[in-house]
């Protein structure tokens, strides 16, 4: 160093050269903090000045932005310090995982919002997947607060709390998003009037509602469902007066359609639920209060109820058209649940069930076909039980089954998109969240012809069966000896 | 209108760890807060004049990019700063296991 700053030309400062400077006393930095501090203890706003700021649109909006992003980081519980290099834990989840099927992921629950809720519909975002829309109904123990409940919960982050809070006057009994509008959530009342949130706003009650008039609904509206494409679309209600009615989501101050739904009686259809099969938007399927099941369109010459399909014995509570396109066409296939403690399996070209499922030991109140695998589906009873059939595998037990813990009455299903989820809404107001196994939840590529061919199987047994009811009343109805009709089974 | 902010308050809180939620507004004076007066006064000088350092950190290396959310890992908290125009949102946490 010394000899090359030595041949510097003289006058050249060698820079790097340490600067002497005086060091300030330290009585000025004491003065200067205590400068600092002054001006500090005057700055103190009072109660009202705080509240005045409180109550400002820009500080709602900010708490609203800002507590949602600090939430999900709240929630978020990856260990970013995380030595692999130590001695393990002996965290062995995953092997036990390994050969499970179904496995409690989380739950969500408010405990402000949906206590001593029922949980009465649940539907998917279709632009936000992770969003998933619940719907609840009254709580009668807090007769003060809104009797009807939507809540947005989200998938994606593990924070605890809803997404949105939605409320309105009369329970929701059913809720959709309105599909081609990412920022719209519809619900259903019991009060028969159709509400309408928006999220963009800073507002929790229906921003629109359809009135109370004869003209629309007076009765509970079950059956609620977005159907249409991006320009043509329509919001399809039934009430439990065998209403239906068609709106326009421009304008929900009057249906632009109502059709009435009549047995052959001429007796309003209470209807329950409602599905339409994959594509279609004319033709649909609803379940209703006396257990039978109809078929109906909405236009063409013979709008209308088409078929009536006769086999439960109790009210139907839940429907579910076969949602999977594949190879073949299934989109006849549709699922019942109902009080009677059965499932059915139904094409809509036969008026009698394909199939009878008869392993439940309680009322059954949803079911819902899986949107990814031909074979699979969910239902859930009121003893707390969620089974998982794979048809392709068994149809006289379910292949995965689950009793959630405290055997709460568990009143809605749904599959997450990815078909990788089931949910599970309960009659307090949680909704579970199971893992599906992936080689469960993903049909391979022979899936297809394998439920044909166990459709075609069970149509043999069926057949077989009532062949050998046949059989067993001929006997009866020949032979009139009283000690042999005692031990003979009449049906 | 408060009364949701109340319960948004009350909902941050209640998350696992949560040790206080403090609102700050530009001036660093605190308008909110769920810890008593002296750790908030202290918290809300000193993180306000952090976020507006970062802030400005954020804008000298890049005059179009801003400054949106700040975590301060420490060994024995974790400091999340959400600032915004006008107020700064501040959750101090203790890390779960």
């Amino acid at each position: 160093m010394d000899g090359f700053q030595s041949k510097l030309p003289p006058g050249i400062l060698p820079h790097g050269l340490p600067q002497v400077k005086e060091v300030q006393p330290a009585v000025t930095q004491v003065e200067q903090e205590k400068e600092k501090e002054k001006p500090k203890e005057v700055q103190e706003l009072s109660e009202e000045e705080k509240q005045m700021i409180i109550l400002s649109e820009d500080f709602q909006r900010f708490l609203d932005r800002t507590s949602r992003i600090v939430e999900r980081a709240l929630g978020e519980s990856v260990n970013i310090y995380s030595d692999y290099t130590g001695t393990m834990d002996g965290e062995d989840g995953m092997d036990e995982k390994s050969h499970q099927r179904l496995w409690l992921n989380r739950w969500f629950f408010c405990d402000r919002w949906s206590r001593n809720r029922c949980v009465t519909s649940m539907d998917w975002s279709p632009q936000f997947p992770e969003l998933l829309a619940a719907s609840y109904n009254n709580n009668d123990d807090t007769p003060n607060d809104p009797d009807g409940v939507c809540l947005v919960w989200n998938t994606k982050f593990k924070k605890t709390t809803p997404e949105f809070i939605f409320h309105c006057q009369s329970p929701v009994m059913s809720t959709t998003f309105a599909r081609f509008h990412p920022n719209l959530i519809l619900g259903g009342t019991y009060s028969g009037q159709i509400v309408l949130w928006d999220n963009r706003v800073q507002k929790r009650t229906p921003i629109q509602r359809t009135p109370l008039s004869a003209s629309a609904h007076t009765h509970p509206v079950y059956c609620l469902n977005v159907v249409g494409a991006q320009n043509a679309h329509n919001l399809i209600s039934i009430s439990t007066d065998g209403k239906l009615c068609s709106w326009s989501l421009d304008m929900l101050s009057q249906p632009q359609e109502t059709l009435e739904l009549h047995t052959k009686q001429s007796k309003a259809i209470a209807a329950t639920c409602l599905a339409f099969p994959y594509g279609d938007v004319n033709n649909f399927v609803v379940g209703s209060e006396e257990g039978t099941v109809y078929s109906a369109c909405r236009h063409g010459t013979k709008a209308g109820v088409l078929d009536s399909y006769e086999g439960h014995q109790g009210p139907v509570t839940g429907i579910s058209a076969h949602a999977v396109q594949g190879g073949i066409d299934f989109s006849h296939l549709f699922l019942t649940s109902s009080i009677d403690w059965t499932i059915k399996l139904w094409s809509l070209k036969e008026s009698k069930p394909l199939y009878s499922f008869e392993h439940n030991g309680d009322y059954v109140y949803d079911v819902a076909w899986s949107p990814t695998h031909p074979a699979l589906f969910a239902a859930v009873d009121d003893s707390g039980r969620l089974d998982l059939w794979n048809l392709n595998q068994d149809t006289e037990v379910p292949t995965a089954s689950i009793v959630i813990n405290g055997n709460p009455a568990l009143n809605r299903v749904s599959w997450t998109p990815s078909g990788l989820h089931v949910t599970v809404g309960d009659d307090t107001g949680k909704i579970w969240v199971y893992d599906v196994a992936e080689h469960l939840a993903h049909p391979r590529i022979d899936e297809w012809n394998k439920f044909l061919y166990t459709q075609q199987e069970l149509k043999h047994n069926k057949a077989d069966e009532e062949l050998h009811k046949l059989n067993l009343r001929e006997p009866t109805s020949l032979t009139s000896i009283p000690p042999l009709l005692a031990t003979c089974p009449l049906r | 209108m408060a009364q949701e902010v109340e319960e948004t308050m009350k909902r941050i809180q209640s998350h696992k760890g949560v040790v206080g939620t403090i609102v700050v507004n530009a001036e660093g004076i605190p308008i909110k807060s769920t810890l008593d007066n002296t750790t908030t006064v202290q918290y809300a000088g000193l993180i306000s004049q952090l976020s507006d350092k970062a802030r400005s950190v954020v804008r000298d290396l890049d005059p179009t990019n801003d400054l949106t959310f700040l975590r301060i890992r420490s060994k024995k908290h974790e400091i999340m700063v959400a600032p915004d125009k006008e107020f700064i949102l501040i959750v101090i946490q203790n890390p779960v296991d």
